[in-house]
């Protein structure tokens, strides 16, 4: 089963994201560090979900050094914000896609579906 | 004369004739070197032309001359040797009094020690710099870029000199703007982040109840989760009026067809619509251009607002259609209407429609506001036809591209 990495500093928020995902099989890490993301050597997710922001650290600058290191760079990565310009960072980031919060269950399990099934 | 005597001394010519050649060569490079030649009469094709000097290099000197930035050349003492208009209008000084100062003299006393390892450094590799130069009024940020010349064996160095006030200001200005972007930032952040936690756990909840097969809960908890929605809703509405409020409501255009947008957004609301019939209908192609998730929203705002004040069971209509150079989109009702003397007034911020009903109806007044505020932005006009008793009309329209 698909193994999904989730950055958030909100623990309720994670805690629900690792519910709401394990509901349908998948295996879930969930950090309140984003830089842990950085750090992920053998075990390689298949999908990064990313708060844009986080105490102390900017899912932005995260995102760009994904995408700057080799081994995790092709990993698809979703956007995960209550920032009223998220769409408009998404684009600018170019990231794989972007939920808004408060997000809807079902919603947010078809987008990490459909990006897994594409990917 | 035999001839390999003949064959030497006509080599011995020739050779006199070459040096004599080469010698004039020399002394015409030391002149063109020294200042002391204008022009240059060559024969080409056995017709003199005449080359001026100057028109070789015309190009480049008036390029320089031009420019809007400042260039200096230097000699290897530092001194000024040459300057262009912008570097002397930069310091207000003519350049007949720039030329032969030492370069360091017109830098202040704060940015002296800088700029002094900055000629060093510039003598092995190109390097730049931000100072200030004393300006008039205040002063001037400039950035400096320094490239060593190598010209007829000596050293020079190039100093180009670019005014940074105007990205300085763009700067400061856009500094501002994400000061006051940062409010609404945070209000977002702590608003929307319990709703969030509220929501999720409901639905967890809900899920939860619905594997056990406890219907009566789960359907308890999908009402709770409609609230939570326009809570969510409402928090969107006020921070799209301050965002107005301060201007700072972005709007990403592009071009689009309204017709396509509104059977979208009928098709979507369709879904969620159990009380009453929408009816759609389009004519033609409307293409304009503006931002599409702005304008859904409008459309939105306008078929709830139809729903919230028309009786259950009764008809909507939506119409798209084009007039002359102008799309306009319909939402029609056949509902409560409203009065006249308050049809002027429903687009004001806060404003509800008053009677018996005023307390029925939820919501803060603040969704015709932003529907009129954005199409305002779209240079259209959002407008209300009403009959007390009878129904609404809202029609907004855009112009066509």
């Amino acid at each position: 089963m698909s193994k999904i990495f989730i950055a958030d500093d909100d623990l309720d928020i994670l805690e629900i994201l690792k519910m709401m995902l394990q509901t349908r099989g998948y295996q879930v890490e969930a950090t309140t560090n984003a830089t842990d993301i950085l750090n992920c050597k053998g075990d390689r997710p298949d999908l990064i979900l990313l708060d844009l922001w986080m105490s102390g650290t900017d899912g932005r600058d995260i995102f760009t050094r994904l995408r700057q290191q080799e081994n995790t760079k092709k990993i698809p990565v979703i956007f995960i914000s209550a920032n009223s310009r998220l769409k408009d960072i998404a684009a600018e980031y170019a990231v794989d896609d972007f939920i808004e919060k408060p997000f809807d269950m079902n919603f947010m399990l078809n987008k990490v579906k459909g990006i897994l099934e594409c990917s | 004369m035999n001839a390999t005597e003949k064959r030497y001394e006509d080599l011995i010519t020739q050779n006199e004739d070459l040096q004599s050649r080469l010698d004039e060569a020399e002394s015409v490079i030391e002149a063109i070197r020294n200042g002391e030649v204008d022009a240059l009469i060559v024969k080409k094709d056995n017709e003199p032309q005449l080359y001026t000097l100057k028109s070789a290099d015309q190009t480049y000197r008036i390029f320089i001359e031009k420019m809007h930035d400042g260039a200096v050349t230097l000699n290897k003492e530092g001194v000024i040797v040459y300057c262009n208009s912008s570097f002397a209008d930069m310091l207000h000084m003519p350049i007949s009094e720039l030329l032969g100062l030492p370069f360091i003299n017109i830098i202040p006393v704060a940015h002296k020690q800088e700029v002094s390892t900055l000629f060093e450094k510039a003598w092995h590799s190109d390097s730049r710099a931000e100072i200030n130069f004393p300006g008039r009024s205040r002063p001037l940020p400039v950035l400096l870029s320094l490239s060593r010349l190598e010209i007829e064996g000596g050293h020079s160095l190039s100093i180009v000199i670019t005014d940074l006030s105007f990205q300085k200001e763009a700067q400061q200005q856009k500094k501002t703007l994400e000061q006051k972007d940062e409010f609404i930032s945070i209000a977002s952040h702590e608003l929307k982040t319990p709703v969030t936690s509220i929501k999720g756990y409901l639905q967890l909840l809900r899920f939860n109840f619905k594997e056990d097969g406890d219907e009566k809960a789960s359907e308890m908890l999908s009402k709770a989760d409609a609230q939570v929605n326009k809570l969510s809703a409402l928090i969107n509405e006020l921070l799209d009026v301050k965002k107005i409020e301060s201007g700072q409501l972005q709007y990403n255009e592009e071009q689009f067809d309204l017709g396509i947008l509104v059977k979208e957004m009928v098709m979507e609301l369709l879904s969620f619509t159990y009380t009453h019939a929408l009816c759609y209908s389009a004519e033609g192609t409307c293409m304009v251009y503006g931002d599409r998730n702005k304008i859904s929203q409008v459309i939105s705002n306008l078929i709830e607002n139809a729903t919230k004040y028309s009786p259950a069971k009764s008809d909507i209509r939506v119409e798209v259609a084009s007039s002359g150079n102008k799309a306009c989109c319909k939402v029609q009702d056949f509902g409560m209407g409203i009065p006249n003397d308050q049809q002027a007034r429903i687009f004001e911020r806060f404003y509800r429609v008053g009677g018996l009903l005023e307390n029925t109806y939820s919501g803060l007044g603040l969704g015709l506001y932003i529907s009129a505020e954005i199409i305002k932005k779209h240079h259209g006009k959002l407008t209300v036809q009403s009959e007390y008793g009878k129904g609404s009309t809202f029609q907004f329209e855009l112009p066509l591209i």
